[in-house]
């Protein structure tokens, strides 16, 4: 698969989450379900090597993008990880003239509870996949 | 204070590559070390929080980019994005690529399936973490409404950006007291109308 392609995948993840985990159910569609870039068992791998690494929590995409290209594959992901980052700065512009609103507000926390939400199923989707892998192993 | 960009870049690289609690974490000690050396005061602290709880992606990289822009414009937010996130990188690389290797053999196997129970508690933790500061805040039917919503929507099979978008929507159509995001109280008078 192309590069660019894992790139603009992972980033639409990344650009769609609010908070570094909440990206896993967008890869997880795409990487798996859709376009079988990566096994379950793999994207599993790269949660817990991102998770269990010190720094952002995020950053397991760039665990993700070696699973599915290896070393190209980790700078496509490294760059999905910090991109979304440069949207902070006209936001740091703007968000005094309008945070004030609440339904801004509301806005933002619905998105941050929704996103919240869909890990339950994500985290869930691991741990069958984890007693999946242990029934075949025995 | 203004610090350099290599004292910037320092200061990120050591508080946010040394925390496994997430970016709020992060944050503190990035607060703590700024405050110390007068380069970020308590309320600019305050804002680059909310901005980058705003901020698409993952919170602690936006924040950083955000303080590098307000400390050293354009040079300071590529130091401070690169130093908060290249080394994870690379090391998050690096541990890939040795796994890739070794989960040929069975017991790499079975060692990473009780990892994947982990991970699985891990990303759990995450949603709690992200849903605690609602219940704290009062606004627990709040965050079950949403998370109701965005549950139908996953069974309904439809993408996480859409369900996301609608929750959005409800989120913005719904009665609003007070705001975890930003920790701002609403407006009375909207809050009253609404």
């Amino acid at each position: 698969m192309n590069i660019a392609v894992i790139y603009l995948l992972l980033l639409k993840a990344t650009v769609t989450s609010f908070a570094g985990m909440g990206s896993l159910p967008q890869i997880r569609q795409d990487f798996v379900d859709s376009y079988h870039l990566v096994s379950a068992d793999a994207l599993s791998e790269a949660v817990l090597v991102g998770r269990a690494t010190p720094g952002p929590m995020g950053a397991y995409v760039v665990a993700v993008g070696y699973m599915a290209a290896g070393w190209p594959g980790a700078v496509a992901g490294w760059l999905a990880l910090v991109t979304p980052a440069f949207a902070a700065l006209p936001l740091l512009a703007t968000v005094q003239r309008w945070l004030h609103l609440p339904r801004v507000r509301a806005l933002v926390d619905a998105v941050v509870v929704a996103g919240a939400a869909l890990l339950v199923p994500a985290g869930v989707g691991l741990a069958l996949e984890a007693v999946d892998q242990l029934r075949r192993l025995m | 204070m203004t610090p350099s960009v290599r004292q910037l870049a320092w200061i990120v690289a050591r508080d946010v590559n040394r925390t496994v609690g997430g970016g709020m974490a992060s944050m503190e000690l990035l607060r703590r070390s700024f405050e110390a050396r007068r380069w970020v005061d308590a309320q600019t602290h305050g804002l680059f929080v909310a901005v980058s709880r705003l901020t698409p992606g993952t919170n602690i990289l936006a924040y950083c980019a955000a303080v590098g822009w307000r400390l050293r414009g354009w040079r300071g937010t590529l130091a401070a994005l690169a130093a908060a996130s290249v080394p994870a990188s690379l090391v998050i690389s690096g541990l890939a690529a040795t796994l890739v290797r070794l989960d040929r053999y069975p017991a790499v196997r079975v060692a990473l399936s009780a990892g994947m129970f982990i991970a699985a508690a891990l990303v759990l933790s995450s949603a709690w973490n992200l849903l605690k500061p609602y219940a704290r805040a009062g606004r627990a039917r709040f965050a079950l409404m949403i998370s109701a919503a965005a549950g139908v929507l996953y069974a309904l099979d439809l993408t996480p950006v859409r369900i996301l978008l609608i929750c959005a929507v409800v989120g913005a159509l719904m009665p609003e007291r007070r705001s975890v995001a930003t920790g701002r109280r609403g407006d009375t008078r909207e809050t009253a109308r609404t």
